[in-house]
């Protein structure tokens, strides 16, 4: 159903509510369960997230209860399986990560889903299927598998399907590795339903989703001599509607879109997209900050919209030379650029998406806020994913923070940001005013709540 | 003179990063360390491009060569690692030429490193250049310093303050000669056995073809950097060198020691570095056919050779 937030009163934002769902213990080691994607199916109904322990768990929304209609289902752990394992490249001396980078649904097409989890070298595509009975009843077997005397066997009978307890099964049904150098970054599927982009720091290959053994590549950026190396591919994604059309993202801040029908490797954009920098804000750290994090594209594939370190901003396909909407995330950042390249942070990935009727974008900043930008109204909500919300059905208190002069009341000062609380996977639902945030090892799910 | 600093505060903390990225786990993040490289590069522009006079970095007065990098880091097959040049070395004892240099102001300072406009590319002996680039420091002096405690002029507006020793670098003449050849300057004797080496000679603004945006970046970060660099660190920076040239000079000597390390790490194990690249052994071959671009470290603190050369090393950082 489509929504917007409504306009004019400045005492009508929705307000979110939500609580905070902490489906792992820490591990010893204390990093592995750090989250690293989020992603809802296409109906929504399913939420998968990745973790640098190379886990993936998926939740599963509720049936939505009759009685109480304003409430949408909650969201409970619905599957967890090890996706992938740390590996070692013997040939190169090099540790290959389990952190899950990307999971990408596949559409439904019966009564199993689908999904692609990759690290760092290799996809996988996983079949998550229900099994709710089981055959019972065999001749030549006990119950529990042992093999019956063959000499006690004096009928036969039909083996039947009883009833079980609900299990989850996770199977990888296909494994996509050895095809990438680099890093990879991105994986999109087509619209097509039957291939798929992988992206790395320098190259995107384009898979079918059957096929194991080869793919073709599709854009190549390596320059001839390594030494001329001046920008890296950051993420790349396929158009929701054109089959043919994809965009990759630089770490320069442009974008390019191809055209796969112009030709078989698409090295020479159909489309540049770049805003010229502003000589004014120029700065050791410009490079940093203007390499694109994110790409995604709106779901009418009008628009796209890109993430940077310190912005959001909103491309409309037909206008490469600017964006048509910039939003400032947390400009009160740009003077700490220094201790912010010192700490890492200014290297921090955050990601950015859009609601179901692309009027509102949401991304992550620190300090475990979050920020909405409402397209249609121009007006933006921050708020904070933390354990004083985790009550449930608590609504959600906008935050501020104060750059510079007087701190209000319930302000907050940029040096008193936690810097290691950041919010860099979000997810919206969609269809409904469901987001989940992932914080470094919590995820919260919040709904809007309808009055 | 912040600026100055900053820059090589920037310089050091990028030099950290890159080394730290060789051991961590995943391999070396291409994207990561070209983003710092990138930075450093920046860094650098604003480090070499300031005209201000005297600035030094001071260092102990060491040992002539650099510490071998502990073994631990160095990877089976890369060439042993030899005293390194570049930034940030730890200056030997005074050599005897310096004392004949006039000193125009009663601070501790040593001669600045040349200025290298547009340059004659000082050839033959080591005190001819050295000599040369010190008359020219002076004549940047004189105009444009209005006295001990003023604020160096020019378009920098660097405040001055006890700064960092900078040493000449006593590469042998040979390697002056031929500037692009590879090894001529064995590492050994260029790493200042003689003399101390060169902190990083300025180089003009635009550097080569490989500058990106060259003029956002060579011209802007003369005036530019301090929006980039965080106004808190200023003042803390301001106070340092208040006392003087004794704790100024002991900050700096950590800081270049830190530096000296990384450079040595990176400058003996450059083709290292690139046989580690995951596009293997093409990189290699690559690396080693642009060698006589690719500045040994010993050819860093050569005076205009160097200058031509330390653009390849620095993108060669770039070039996992």
């Amino acid at each position: 159903m489509p929504y917007s937030m409504p306009s004019g009163k400045e005492n009508v934002q929705r307000v979110w509510k939500g609580d905070r769902k902490k489906w792992l213990e820490p591990t010893p080691q204390g990093t592995a369960d750090i989250i690293s994607t989020v992603e809802f199916n296409h109906s929504g109904e399913l939420l998968a997230t990745g973790d640098k322990g190379g886990r993936v768990v998926i939740f599963q929304q509720e049936q939505e209860n009759k009685i109480q209609s304003h409430s949408r289902g909650e969201y409970n752990v619905y599957s967890t399986f090890q996706s992938h394992e740390p590996e070692f490249d013997y040939l190169k001396s090099l540790e290959i990560e389990e952190k899950i980078n990307k999971i990408r649904w596949l559409p439904q097409k019966n009564a199993a889903q689908f999904l692609l989890s990759t690290n760092d070298k290799t996809i996988k595509l996983w079949k998550i299927s229900e099994r709710d009975k089981r055959p019972e009843g065999y001749n030549l077997k006990e119950e529990d598998g042992r093999y019956r005397d063959p000499t006690t066997v004096t009928t036969l009978r039909v083996p039947v399907f009883r009833p079980m307890d609900l299990m989850v099964e996770a199977s990888p049904r296909r494994i996509f590795a050895n095809a990438h150098t680099y890093h990879i970054n991105s994986i999109s599927i087509n619209s097509d339903y039957e291939t798929y982009l992988s992206a790395d720091d320098l190259r995107i290959n384009l898979w079918h989703l059957e096929i194991t053994d080869r793919s073709f590549n599709i854009v190549d950026i390596k320059p001839a001599n390594m030494e001329e190396l001046t920008e890296v591919i950051t993420a790349a994604e396929f158009h929701p509607n054109s089959c043919n059309t994809f965009v990759y993202s630089s770490s320069k801040g442009t974008i390019r879109l191809c055209d796969m029908r112009a030709s078989a490797l698409c090295d020479r954009h159909s489309k540049l997209f770049e805003e010229p920098e502003d000589p004014s804000n120029r700065s050791f750290f410009s490079e940093i900050i203007s390499s694109i994090s994110d790409v995604k594209f709106s779901h009418s594939g009008r628009y796209m919209m890109t993430r940077d370190y310190l912005s959001v901003k909103i491309w409309d396909l037909n206008m490469e030379n600017r964006p048509v909407e910039t939003y400032q995330v947390h400009e009160y950042l740009r003077s700490k650029l220094c201790s912010l390249y010192e700490n890492d942070c200014i290297f921090d990935k955050f990601e950015c998406c859009w609601n179901g009727s692309d009027s509102v974008v949401m991304t992550g900043s620190y300090n475990n806020f979050f920020r909405m930008f409402d397209r249609n109204t121009k007006r933006d909500i921050t708020l904070e994913a933390s354990r004083e919300n985790n009550k449930p059905r608590t609504v959600l208190k906008p935050r501020k923070v104060c750059a510079s002069g007087k701190r209000k009341k319930d302000e907050i000062s940029v040096d008193s940001l936690d810097f290691n609380k950041k919010i860099l996977h979000t997810a919206w639902h969609p269809k409904e005013n469901i987001i989940a945030v992932a914080t470094t090892n919590n995820l919260y799910i919040f709904q809007d709540k309808v009055n | 003179m912040e600026f100055k600093l900053e820059a090589h505060r920037i310089v050091s903390i990028s030099l950290g990063k890159i080394y730290n990225s060789r051991v961590q786990r995943g391999g070396i993040k291409l994207h990561k360390n070209l983003l710092v490289s990138l930075v450093l590069r920046s860094a650098r522009q604003v480090y070499l491009s300031d005209p201000c006079p005297g600035l030094y970095l001071a260092g102990p007065a060491g040992s002539p060569a650099m510490p071998p990098p502990p073994p631990q880091q160095q990877q089976p097959g890369e060439p042993a690692a030899g005293p390194p040049a570049g930034w940030g070395e730890p200056p030997p004892p005074p050599p005897p030429a310096r004392a004949a240099w006039p000193e125009p102001e009663p601070q501790p300072e040593r001669p600045a490193a040349p200025v290298t406009g547009a340059g004659d590319a000082p050839r033959g002996g080591e005190v001819e250049a050295a000599e040369a680039a010190w008359r020219r420091v002076e004549g940047a002096r004189e105009a444009a310093e209005g006295g001990a405690a003023g604020p160096a002029g020019g378009s920098d507006g660097f405040p001055e303050g006890p700064r960092g020793t900078r040493r000449q670098c006593g590469c042998p003449p040979g390697a002056e000669d031929r500037p692009g050849a590879p090894g001529a300057c064995p590492r050994l004797a260029c790493c200042c056995a003689p003399r101390p080496a060169e902190d990083e000679p300025p180089a003009p603004p635009a550097v080569g073809p490989r500058k990106r945006g060259a003029a956002g970046v060579g011209g802007g970060p003369a005036g530019g950097p301090a929006s980039g660099s965080s106004p808190l660190k200023k003042p803390r920076r301001n106070s340092e060198e208040q006392p003087g040239g004794a704790a100024a000079a002991a900050e700096e000597e950590m800081e270049t020691g830190n530096v000296a390390n990384l450079i040595s790490i990176f400058g003996s194990s450059f083709s290292g570095l690139l046989r580690k690249s995951p596009g293997g052994g093409r990189e290699e071959a690559e690396g080693e056919e642009s060698g006589a671009e690719a500045a040994e470290p010993g050819q860093i603190c050569c005076d205009k050779p160097v200058l031509r050369d330390m653009n390849p090393w620095s993108t060669a950082i770039v070039a996992f």
